[in-house]
This record gives structure tokens, sequence and C-alpha cells, in this order.
């Protein structure tokens, strides 16, 4: 186990967890800001698409 | 003659739960009818309250051969412990599961990691309070506001307390309509629940297709830990987008959710006994819950509030508090408020997409914590 079983270790754990996590998510905010170029890459209509 | 029938008597008797019952199993035996009733009479998760309550009550008559290895529940119990039902109820989830809302704001995303404050306000209490960091690490991820994650992050780092845990978290869960308005109405000015947001834009079916395909390669790429979840909830999702596999999106959402839901019910609620549950550390954990979904619900209304500081177009800050995941409770409780103090506010759907984005923080931080934790 990388984190010692201390209080320090917590605290340790949840600072590099919370922030990790708004970094990791930022990223796919990124991702998804792309999606609607998605079109541009794939010519695909949607009616071609079947709906649900 | 009458020596004989005493001696087969007090035989018969032996082989009964008489002898083993004490007031810890009638203490359990009216929580789980507590728990039927809220799903009757209030209508709180009665998909989970129902299966869970009658499987406490079953799991507190001393008698029962049920939660005992080779009995159904045991084997039912089996299915969780082994990670093979909550990855199966993702693929349900997915196949219901609408994304659009997601895809189409992006910025809001980043509400589904500041509504997780929660997860490590219990970590570090569980951890003043004597549990061990893996314990802590389980506690924790009660604040998630996901019940399967929940499931999968407990039984890898602290399998002992999955009772506990399941249950505070499916009960925190059916009472979110409770939990989180008086924390979002504290933290909000009428000013601010009053905002109205635009309509988001319209997401293309090729948009919706490609979303769970690359969400699910993100996922086993950096989060390999908690990826058989995401992977299923993103097999489910496919499934329902692709729109030519209608019968197995169907089967995924309706069949397989049903009867995983049974089995994950009665798996839970035949954990419950009174010896396992009736302890000091049961007290401390559902306490410890309901500190994370407080301070989850706060941080959640304050990044969004953080979030108005730099943007155009304001936000509205009660869709915040939806980050917490617990799909569609938390947005069905953001538009509940915002309709509260204005009827022509419909904030669902913005909610929705902080709400699913909820999902992937608790996996994310899930995933940062098995990786951390549980190779130990």
């Amino acid at each position: 186990m990388l984190v010692p079983d201390t209080l320090q270790g917590a605290v340790m754990l949840s600072v590099i967890d919370f922030f990790l996590s708004f970094i990791v998510i930022a990223g796919i905010g990124l991702v998804l800001a792309a999606f609607p170029y998605l079109g541009r890459l794939v010519k695909v209509e949607d009616k071609d698409l079947i709906e649900d | 003659m009458l020596d004989q029938i005493i001696l087969f008597m007090d035989a018969l008797l032996k082989g009964t739960g008489l002898q083993e019952i004490w007031w810890g199993n009638f203490v359990m035996i009216a929580v789980g009818c507590a728990m039927i009733y809220l799903a009757i009479v209030k209508k709180y998760e009665p998909f989970l309250l129902v299966g869970i309550g009658f499987a406490c009550i079953v799991a507190n008559v001393p008698g029962s051969d049920l939660i005992k290895p080779g009995g159904l529940f045991n084997y039912a119990y089996q299915g969780v412990n082994l990670l093979i039902v909550p990855p199966l109820i993702f693929l349900g989830v997915g196949a219901m599961t609408d994304f659009g809302p997601m895809i189409a704001n992006p910025r809001l995303v980043i509400l589904g990691a500041g509504a997780h404050l929660g997860i490590f306000v219990a970590l570090i209490g569980a951890k003043l309070w004597g549990f061990s960091i893996q314990e802590a690490g389980a506690i924790g991820i009660i604040g998630g506001a996901d019940g399967p994650m929940a499931i999968f992050v407990t039984v890898t780092l602290a399998p002992h307390l999955l009772p506990q845990i399941s249950v505070a978290a499916y009960s925190y869960m059916a009472l979110m309509p409770l939990i989180q308005p008086p924390v979002m109405r504290l933290l909000t000015t009428k000013e601010e629940r009053l905002i109205r947001m635009q309509a988001p834009r319209q997401v293309t079916k090729l948009e919706k297709i490609a979303f769970p395909i690359v969400m699910a390669v993100i996922v086993n790429l950096f989060f390999p830990p908690v990826a058989p979840l995401i992977t299923m909830l993103m097999l489910g999702n496919l499934l329902k987008e692709v729109g030519v596999v209608d019968r197995l999106s169907r089967t995924a959402a309706n069949g397989i959710m049903n009867v995983v839901t049974i089995i994950l019910t009665v798996a839970i609620g035949s954990t419950m006994s009174a010896d396992a549950f009736l302890t000091v550390k049961t007290l401390q954990i559902v306490f410890l819950g309901l500190v994370a979904f407080v301070f989850g619900t706060a941080s959640g209304v304050i990044t969004a509030k953080i979030m108005n500081l730099f943007m155009e177009k304001k936000i509205n800050p009660l869709i915040g508090s939806a980050g917490i995941a617990s799909v569609p409770i938390a947005a069905r409780v953001s538009h509940v408020v915002a309709n509260q103090e204005d009827r022509n506010n419909y904030l669902i759907y913005q909610a929705m997409g902080p709400n699913l984005a909820g999902v992937f923080g608790t996996a994310i931080s899930g995933g940062i914590m098995l990786a951390l934790l549980g190779a130990g």
C-alpha cells in the first residue's frame, strides 16, 4: 500500500484525489468540447442513423 | 413414552432457530419492516428497499439456511462479493441513460468533481475515528452517492464493512430529497435560485454513439481499477444509442436490470444480521455517510458559485449539488428546489449534465483510491 495508515496519509490521499479528480474531469470536459467537430471528421447525417 | 416425546420435542426445538434468537434480531427485524414501510408508504426507492428489507428480516431469523453457505441468499451475496453484480447493474443503467445533457454542456462536467468533497471529509473523519485507511477510503466513497461504486470499492478495500456501507449509501440516496434542499438553500440567495439557464444545444446521434466508445477508452486507459463498472455502463449506453440492437438494449435495461436488482437487494439485506450490524462502528459509518452527503452537496453548490465568478452567462448554483451523482435523484432535487422559487424554471435537463458527470467523478475518485490503497 502506497499511502501510510495515518491521519497524515488520509489527508494526503484526500488532497491528491480531490485535485486529480478535478484535472481528469476537466480533461473529459475538453474531450466533450471537441465532440461538435465530430461531424466534420465523419460525414454521417442524423437521418442515416436510427433514432430512438 | 412421555420421556420419549419430551426427547423428540427437545430435539425438534434444537433444530429450530429459537435457541439462538436474541434482542438484536428483533431490532433488525424492525429495521427490515421499517424499510418495507418506507418503500410502500413513502415511496423511498421501493425497488431497493423492498428486497433489502425482506432479506434483512430473513437474515435475522436464526434458523434460516438461506444466508448460510449453500443458501440462495448466500449465492446472491457471492455475486456481489465476486464483483459480478455491480458491473451488471451499470450495464442496465447505461442502457437506460441519455448522456446528451452531459455532452451538450461540457463546462458543467467540472461540477461532477466539485460535488465530491464529502468523500474526503468522511475519509478524514473515519481516520480520526480510528478506522484503518482502507476502511476510511471505503466509508468515504459513500459520499460519491453511487451504490454500485460504493459496493465495488468496499469489496476491494474493506469487505467486512459491506453491509454498513451499502445500507448507508442506498439509504442516503433514497433520502436525498430530504438531506440536500436545506443545504442548497443555506448556501444560495433567492436571486441565485431564480437564475434561468439557456437551453442546451442539440446533441447529434453521432456524438451519442461516439461518447460511450471514447469514455470506455479513457477510463480503461487511465483508471483500470474501476474500468469494469464504467466499461459496462458504456456498453449498455452504446447498445441504447446505436439503434440497431434494440432487443439487447431493452433486455439490458429491463430483464437484466430487474434480475440483478433482486440479486443485489437480497445480497445486501442478507448481510444485515444483528451480530454484524448492531455495533458502534455501524453508527459511526451511518453518521459519516450523512456528513459526506452534506459536504458533497455543499461543495457542489459552492463550486457552481465559484464558476459563476468567471462565466458571462451565469449558471444556477442549485445544479451544483447534482454533481454528487445518484442519477437522477440529485438532478430532480435541483429541479424541484429551483421550481419552488419559480414555477416556470425547469432545470432538470441542465442538472442532468453535472449529475451524469458525477458518476464519472465518483469513478475517478474510487479509481484513485483503489490504485493507492488497494494493493495492500
